[in-house]
């Protein structure tokens, strides 16, 4: 693989400035995120921005002002670390005070209080970003860059960037479109008027059903006389699917109207199919001239009419509108037959593939309808080494699953991606915590109840643990599609005595969220749990790609050798004795086939001189003279329950002898008789 | 009671008293052999190892002899004798059980399942029989814990016939389909041992076209009156149909606290389970202050001393040692030099990362001026203690005169330490511009908390030196309970080995093995020569010998060279009582104190017992000894080489998958791979193809959920 040579310096100079290991693309939250990390590591970067000031975006977008990302402030926690899980716009950083909850303490803040944040966090930590510079094409760069693919940036201005690694950091912000017979009649969410007033009585069409469609409609719903959103899908609600790119409760006061039957709806149908088309005034005359040829009736002022693409003629098509050619005039009963003051597209954005020409041109995804660009399990342009897509961009990887695309997701993804080109490029492997294996069971519990980064990239991401025996090596937020890899790509080996990965999933069963039996609490019954919940996957091998491949069916990992659910938790603490630690202790204990059970210093006295080898907390504590001593009192309890001896106590009064020494007796007169024998 | 010729057994007449009297005490003579009796759990403890995996025990606790229970017992003895170890005991000692309150002088039996224990280190199981001792009862409840926990069919209840049925004992039938099988097998098995002696737990597939059973019932039962018809009922919990038979078939006896010993949701974990035991307690710090990220850095800066606790709540180790800490804390409440302090990791996780804290518990000692000291001793009050306590005093003590050596020596310097501390230790330099001071002054600061260690560098250290015979650098050892000063020369090469060397020094050559000091002995790697000293005043005299003789004789003989080989020590078992488990560990049983035992833990694993009729002296140890070396003598026990494996089976969740649903967990083949595209690998809109306004014109949603019940709880 290529290595980066760190004299760069000279050749710097004989270039011009313009030359870098890594060329970030756009000062978003992922380039910033980016930028942040390549500054810990002093490694030679730039972030590149066409506009003058980070997050442009978000200047504009979302329409009406209000993020959906949760800003929860107030989590009765104070483990940073946990509070992560519910602050879902800050970028991670070393400092503990540069969250989100400095600019904003709203639960959903407003969308001005993003950039805020994110110039606050450039300005911090000293990030590297040059402002007004607006990449138009992106070339492979020749010759090959030190054995592997550089990349040529081009600018407005004709100035060139040389880079060896690109981290595209451009966003989705493309407005997604389809083509119709009459789309120019449709305004976008783009350009559309945010006053409520201006769509006073008016009949609006949204086509589509995702947040800004229901953001749009929630703006409008007390001024427009009548809502309806059309797209192929139904609704998809997020507190039912678990996927935050879902229809957030946030926006959806629109299903109430609908449901209580108060004049909005929703309809699915192909976006394809259908045309709107136009009746001005000219147009209206006449109609109105012939009115009892028409069974469709004009009402208000309406003017825009959805009807299908079937049912214009080429001739239709030109001369715009007919009553014949509506859906209305062949079914009466039609849902949308009446006409709209304004149809509106709110589908979302696309990828802005146009820049890349050439050998750096990145193929579609098969996700998202091509709206993202395909990538791999680590990030990487499939077809363009070096050149990485990080943030929503390469949200194709968990589209409609887990949260790569919004920055409590990516924010994870980005650091796993600095690891791996910590590795690739500058021979540093992946950062582990070797720890004996006494303490694995402690950490795992750690771990579940507080890291955000499994919690956040649910089925994505997981933590890694290398059994070495005695002690183990932990690793943190790898990749888990790329688990096949993971030797080349973390710079870490698996020894024989195998792995064990940490996920957070959701269950499968995904019927009757609010229903009754939604919840399982029997710990035997984990595996049915249908919230959140950790599963570890026990493999003495790295899994091949093969059987990556072919892993069961909604699953993030193949079949392991042995796997353990732990039951869900009401409060995400997974803490009980019972429910939680001991039935996780004896998975680890039959992957690792030793007792991990605690002693007191008394029962390691002795095993220690009883048995050739004592349990492994006894050796790897007792006898390193780290032994748990307790009191008399936790001894008391453990000798109660059975589980430590009791000690012959010399000061137990002696009772009453008579039936021992009937016993005794008994004894001595048998031994003086014969041998008896039944 | 004669047999031929022989008299066997005289019975006085107030033995005699009827005919249960009669019956009982013929049959308990006539089988002497085979039933035990004990008076003590330690005795019951002995029984239950020589039987573990071979047979298990019937306890039959019997307050008078003679009586109608008595006789049940013995008769069934009788019969079963062969297959059971039966034991008497009179009762009131035997609280392993757990069961048994020493004022109720009740008869009672209990069925201790030890047959199936594999592991000497797992308790037997156990049952106890809750009806009145009659033979019947007794015979019925040995028949059923002969009966497996669960026996399984396929045909209708009506028809079932298994040794319940004729054993006047109830049956509960479990219905099953294959889909089910294997938790119905975990729920079958949870109720067979909780009902295990009164009730027998029939386990019916369902999917057999013989059972005739309305699908609506998933459970049934019959009671053992005759006649008695099936009832099917619906189980919903498994106290539910505990509760049941309680009700039906038992009425004297409350519920037992005891009887979840065998399922799966039982601790068996000692450490979990006492701190558990606890858990109305919430978790009170007491005088230790409990540490934030606000507060923690200002605490450990401007205290002159803190002791830190970093623990988590869900690591059972730590909270038995915050017991031990919080002990510590009210001990030295008067001392205001030292701040006691924990802090919690599971919420301030941020302190522990930056203080790279890595195993819970962590205890570390920040002072002003020095870096923080990671505290390595053994986690009980008094080690704490006595290592904050030594690590008051300055490392090393800077000793300017031979009057202050002296006076350090003998503890006058630092008399609260030195208290605490048995050993003192001086190093001896020529002067501080010596080589040796930095690496003295290295070893101090490791050994800090261990010992007290001074420093004497000046000219007047050649007069120690000379004094008793050594060259400089050298160090002065002074041991406490003998009040003896060993000095030993030095090679002063590395810190490391400077530290090395003192702990081997400061090591016993006659060491009274504790708990807490044994890992510094075992770290020796030598066989150890142990010698078992009984409680003062518990030892059978008249053998010739004698506790103080044995002891004396082993300590002259370890301070010759002669013992170079091996550690020899020794137990005083009233002040560890642990050390009697491993005598009996080593030889099967108490043998007659004190003994002498050689045990090859490193090496063979083999123990020699010194024989008890010998005399011990310092010659006769060197013989037998030698003769166990020329492998003349017969080991009497060995250590035990077996592997610490999983205490438990684990739940196999994937086999539980694969059973109830079955593919779920199955790995895609390729041609599956090829079938699923379409369904899993598009993320596309379901079938929006047909969804046309046209043909389907109006959508309300399907899935909306309709109960609002919450089940969590």
């Amino acid at each position: 693989s290529p290595r980066i040579q760190t004299d760069f310096g000279l050749v710097s100079l004989l270039f011009c400035t313009h030359r870098h290991d890594y060329c970030v693309l756009g000062a978003g939250p992922a380039g910033l995120q980016m930028g942040y990390f390549l500054s810990q590591t002093q490694r030679d970067y730039i972030i590149l921005e066409r506009n003058s000031g980070p997050g442009s975006f978000f200047n504009v977008y979302p329409r009406h002002r209000k993020l959906i990302s949760i800003n929860k402030v107030y989590t009765g926690r104070r483990n940073p670390e946990f509070n992560l899980r519910h602050d879902w716009n800050s970028l991670l950083s070393d400092r503990p005070d540069l969250l989100f909850k400095r600019v904003s303490t709203q639960l959903y803040p407003r969308a001005d209080a993003l950039p805020r944040y994110l110039s606050l966090f450039a300005e911090e930590l000293g990030l590297r970003i040059k402002y007004g510079v607006d990449i138009g094409k992106i070339h492979v760069s020749e010759p090959a860059f030190h054995g592997g693919h550089g990349y040529r940036l081009t600018d407005q201005n004709g100035l060139e960037y040389t880079c060896g690694i690109l981290l595209v950091c451009t966003g989705l912000w493309v407005p997604q479109e389809v083509n119709f017979f009459g789309s120019e009649l449709v305004e976008g969410y783009e350009s559309i008027p945010v006053d409520p007033e201006e769509y006073r009585g008016q009949a609006v069409l949204i086509l589509g059903k995702g947040n800004s469609a229901f953001e749009t409609a929630q703006s409008i719903l007390g001024r427009a006389s009548r809502i309806h959103l059309y797209s192929p899908s139904p609704v998809r609600l997020a507190w039912q699917t678990h996927y935050v790119g879902d229809l957030r409760a946030v926006n959806n006061e629109l299903l109430d109207t609908y449901q209580l039957k108060s004049l909005d709806g929703l309809v699915e149908g192909g976006l394809e199919e259908i045309a709107i088309v136009r009746y001005d005034s000219e147009e209206r005359n006449k109609s109105s001239r012939r009115k009892k040829h028409g069974s469709v009736e004009m009402k208000g002022r309406g003017q825009l009419y959805l009807t299908l693409d079937e049912l214009l003629d080429n001739q239709n098509k030109t001369l715009a509108f007919s009553p014949m050619t509506l859906p209305g005039y062949h079914n009466d009963n039609f849902s949308l037959r009446q006409p709209y003051d304004r149809v509106i597209r709110c589908l979302g954005f696309r990828f802005n593939f146009s820049i890349f020409e050439g050998a750096a041109s990145l193929l579609h995804s098969g996700m998202a309808r091509g709206r993202l660009p395909a990538v791999t399990a680590w990030y990487e342009g499939k077809g363009t080494p070096g050149l990485f897509v990080l943030g929503t961009a390469s949200h194709s990887r968990d589209y409609r699953s887990s949260a790569g695309g919004f920055i409590h997701g990516f924010r994870y993804t980005i650091r796993a991606v600095h690891w791996i080109l910590e590795q690739r490029y500058h021979n540093r492997a992946w950062p582990t915590t070797k720890l004996q294996t006494t303490q694995l069971l402690s950490w795992l519990l750690r771990r579940v109840n507080e890291a955000s980064g499994p919690y956040q990239m649910f089925g994505v991401l997981g933590d890694i643990v290398l059994l070495r025996g005695s002690h183990f090596e932990y690793l943190e937020e790898f990749p888990l599609q790329a688990l096949a890899q993971f030797s080349t790509l973390s710079g870490h080996r698996v020894t024989k005595s195998g792995m064990l990965v940490l996920v957070m999933q959701y269950g499968l069963n995904r019927t009757d969220t609010l229903g009754s039996g939604r919840a399982e609490s029997e710990w035997t019954w984990a595996w049915r749990s249908n919230f959140l919940h950790p599963v570890l996957y026990y493999y003495s091998t790295i899994p091949t790609e093969q059987e990556m491949k072919h892993r069961p069916a909604g699953w993030p990992l193949p079949r392991p050798k042995a796997i353990h659910h732990m039951i869900e938790d009401f409060l995400t603490e997974w803490d009980g004795p019972m429910s939680h630690i001991q039935p996780l202790r004896r998975f680890l204990e039959h992957c690792l086939q030793t007792d991990l059970r605690a002693f007191y210093a008394e029962s390691c006295f002795r095993f220690s001189l009883t048995y050739r080898e004592p349990p492994i907390f006894c050796r790897l504590g007792y006898l390193k003279k780290q032994g748990v001593i307790g009191n008399r009192k936790l001894w008391q309890h453990a000798r109660e329950a059975g589980l430590m001896p009791t000690h012959h106590d010399s000061g137990t009064p002696k009772e009453d002898m008579s039936f021992q020494n009937y016993i005794t007796k008994a004894a001595a007169s048998v031994a003086s008789g014969m041998n008896f024998h039944l | 009671m004669k047999s031929g010729s022989d008299l066997l057994k005289t019975f006085g007449t107030d033995t005699v008293f009827d005919v249960n009297a009669i019956v009982a005490h013929v049959l308990f003579t006539v089988l002497f052999d085979e039933v035990k009796s004990v008076e003590t759990q330690e005795e019951l403890r002995n029984i239950e190892r020589a039987v573990k995996g071979r047979a298990d025990i019937v306890l039959a606790q019997l307050p008078m002899l003679g009586l109608p229970e008595h006789r049940a017992v013995m008769e069934a003895a009788f019969v079963y004798g062969a297959k059971h170890q039966f034991v008497l005991t009179k009762g009131g000692s035997l609280e392993r059980l757990g069961i048994e309150d020493p004022d109720s002088p009740g008869s009672h039996l209990w069925f201790l399942h030890c047959r199936e224990v594999l592991r000497q280190s797992d308790p037997c199981q156990h049952t106890t029989l809750k009806k009145p001792l009659t033979t019947l009862n007794v015979y019925t409840f040995l028949q059923l814990m002969e009966t497996p926990l669960v026996t399984e069919a396929s045909v209708d209840p009506s028809d079932v016939k298994t040794v319940g049925s004729h054993l006047h004992a109830p049956l509960l039938f479990l219905f099953s389909q294959r889909e089910t099988l294997a938790l119905d097998r975990v729920t079958a098995e949870t109720l067979g041992w909780r009902l295990r002696g009164e009730v027998a737990v029939v386990l019916i597939h369902r999917d057999s076209a013989d059972v005739r059973t309305p699908v609506e019932y998933n459970a049934a039962y019959r009671l053992p009156a005759e006649g008695s018809v099936i009832k099917y009922f619906n189980l919903k919990s498994i106290e539910e149909v505990v509760n049941l038979f309680r009700e039906d078939t038992v009425q004297e006896e409350e519920e037992d606290i005891d009887e979840d010993w065998a399922v799966l949701d039982v601790l068996d974990d000692e450490v979990v389970e006492s701190v558990y035991r606890d858990r109305d307690v919430e978790l009170d710090v007491g005088l230790v202050t409990e540490l934030t990220s606000d507060t923690f850095s200002k605490a450990v800066q401007e205290s002159n001393t803190a002791v830190v606790l970093f623990f988590v709540r869900w690591d059972a180790a730590s909270l038995a040692v915050m017991q031990s800490f919080k002990e510590v804390a009210d001990a030295l409440e008067d001392i205001a030099d030292v701040q006691l302090a924990c802090v919690d990791c599971g919420e301030w996780t941020d302190v522990c990362s930056s203080q790279l804290i890595a195993a819970f518990p962590t205890v570390r000692m920040y002072w002003s001026g020095g870096l923080p000291h990671t505290y390595t001793g053994m986690l009980g009050t008094e080690s704490l203690l006595k290592y904050i306590m030594l690590s008051l005093a300055a490392a090393p003590v800077l000793l300017s005169s031979s009057q202050e050596v002296q006076s350090f020596l003998q503890g006058d310097l630092f008399h609260t330490q030195a208290t605490l501390s048995p050993t003192r230790v001086v190093g001896l330099l020529s002067s501080s511009q010596d080589s040796g001071w930095p690496m003295f002054e290295g070893a101090a600061q490791a050994l800090r908390g261990e010992t007290l260690l001074g420093l004497f560098a000046d000219q007047q250290a050649e007069q120690w030196a000379k004094d008793h015979n050594v060259k400089l650098p050298a160090i002065l050892v002074f041991r406490a309970p003998d009040s003896t000063i060993k000095a030993h020369s030095l090679q002063l090469s590395s810190t490391e080995q400077l530290v090395s060397d003192i702990q081997k020094l400061l090591l016993d050559t006659f060491p009274e093995l504790t708990v807490e000091n044994l890992p510094l002995y075992l770290e020796l790697r030598k066989p150890l020569l142990l010698l078992f000293l009984g409680p003062e005043g518990d030892e059978e005299q008249g053998q010739g010998l004698d506790r103080r003789d044995a002891r004396e004789e082993l300590h002259r003989l370890a301070d010759t060279s002669l013992l170079d080989t091996y550690v020899p020590c020794w137990v005083h078992l009233g002040r560890t009582p642990a050390g009697r488990a491993v005598l009996e560990s080593y030889l099967g049983s108490i043998p007659q104190l004190p003994a002498l035992v050689l045990s090859q833990l490193a090496s063979g694993g083999e123990v020699f017992h010194f024989p008890s009729e010998s005399p011990l002296n310092s010659d006769t140890v060197l013989q037998w000894l030698h003769r166990v070396e020329r492998k003349e003598e017969q080991p009497a026990g060995l250590v035990l080489d077996e592997k610490w494996g999983p205490s438990v089976p684990f739940y196999d969740f994937l086999s539980i998958m694969d059973q109830e649903v079955p593919g779920y967990a199955a790995q895609k083949t390729p041609k599956m791979t090829k079938n699923m595209v379409g369904e899993k690998g598009s993320d596309e809109e379901p079938g929006h193809s047909n969804r046309t306004p046209s043909t389907k014109k109006h959508m309300p949603q399907q899935e909306v959920p309709t109960s609002h019940q919450h089940s969590e709880f």
